[in-house]
C-alpha cells in the first residue's frame, strides 16, 4: 500500500503504548505464546513496559529495524496524549485528508484493524480528490 | 494467570472508555507534534494540511 500511493498519501508510523508487555498483559508463554510461536508472529515478547519515553523510543526503533516497513516511525509521549485522542491502543488505522478531517476511521484492533479497508478509503478518496 | 486476567480486563475497559471519544469519518483529526525515534525530527499533523492525505497507522513492536 505504501509503495503504491506513498507518492500522493503520507504515511505516518504513530508508537504507542505497547500492547502487550512483559509486566502487563503478556501473551508470551502458555497457550497464547505458542499460537504467537506458530503464526510466525514478528511481535516482540520480551519487552517490558517502557518507564520514559527514551525507552519507547529504543523499542521503536528496535520494531522499525526489525520490521523493516520503511516508514517514518513517530513515538507518543508517555502522557499518551495522541494514543488516547484517536483511542489507537493497541492498534489502529486512519486516513486523514488534506482538509485536516477524518476519512476513515478503522475499527479497535487487533480484530477492527483492517489495511484493506484502509487501502479502499484511499482510492476513494484519490479518486474523489482526481489525484 | 490472575495477573493475565487483571492486565486483561483493566486494558479493555480502558480501551472501550476511550473508543467512545473516537474521531469518525468527517470529524476535524486531532492535532498532534510528535518526535521519530531519535527524539529528533518532529512531525505536525496540521503541517499536511493544504498538501496530502495522512494515513496514520497507530501501534507497537508487542
Amino acid at each position: 500500500m505504501w509503495a503504491e500511493y506513498s507518492d500522493r498519501v503520507e504515511f505516518l508510523i504513530i508508537y504507542i503504548r505497547e500492547a502487550h508487555p512483559k509486566d502487563g498483559w503478556w501473551l508470551g508463554k502458555g497457550l497464547p505464546g505458542l499460537m504467537l510461536k506458530l503464526s510466525k508472529s514478528k511481535a516482540a515478547t520480551d519487552v517490558y513496559d517502557p518507564k520514559a519515553v527514551e525507552e519507547r523510543r529504543a523499542v521503536a526503533k528496535d520494531c522499525e529495524t526489525a520490521l523493516k516497513y520503511g516508514i517514518r516511525t513517530y513515538v507518543d509521549e508517555m502522557d499518551d496524549r495522541v494514543n488516547e485522542a484517536y483511542a489507537a491502543w493497541p492498534t489502529r488505522l486512519y486516513l486523514v485528508g488534506a482538509d485536516g478531517k477524518v476519512e476513515y476511521a478503522g475499527g479497535l484492533g487487533p480484530f477492527g484493524y483492517k489495511p484493506k479497508e484502509l487501502g479502499e478509503a484511499i482510492e476513494k478518496y484519490l479518486v474523489r480528490e482526481g489525484t | 494467570m490472575f495477573d493475565f486476567i487483571k492486565h486483561q480486563r483493566k486494558s479493555k475497559a480502558r480501551q472501550l472508555e476511550l473508543d467512545a471519544n473516537a474521531p469518525q469519518t468527517g470529524d476535524e483529526a486531532p492535532d498532534f507534534e510528535l518526535k521519530d525515534v531519535n527524539g529528533e525530527n518532529s512531525v505536525r499533523l496540521s503541517d499536511y494540511q493544504g498538501r496530502k492525505p495522512v494515513a496514520l497507522i497507530f501501534g507497537s513492536f508487542t
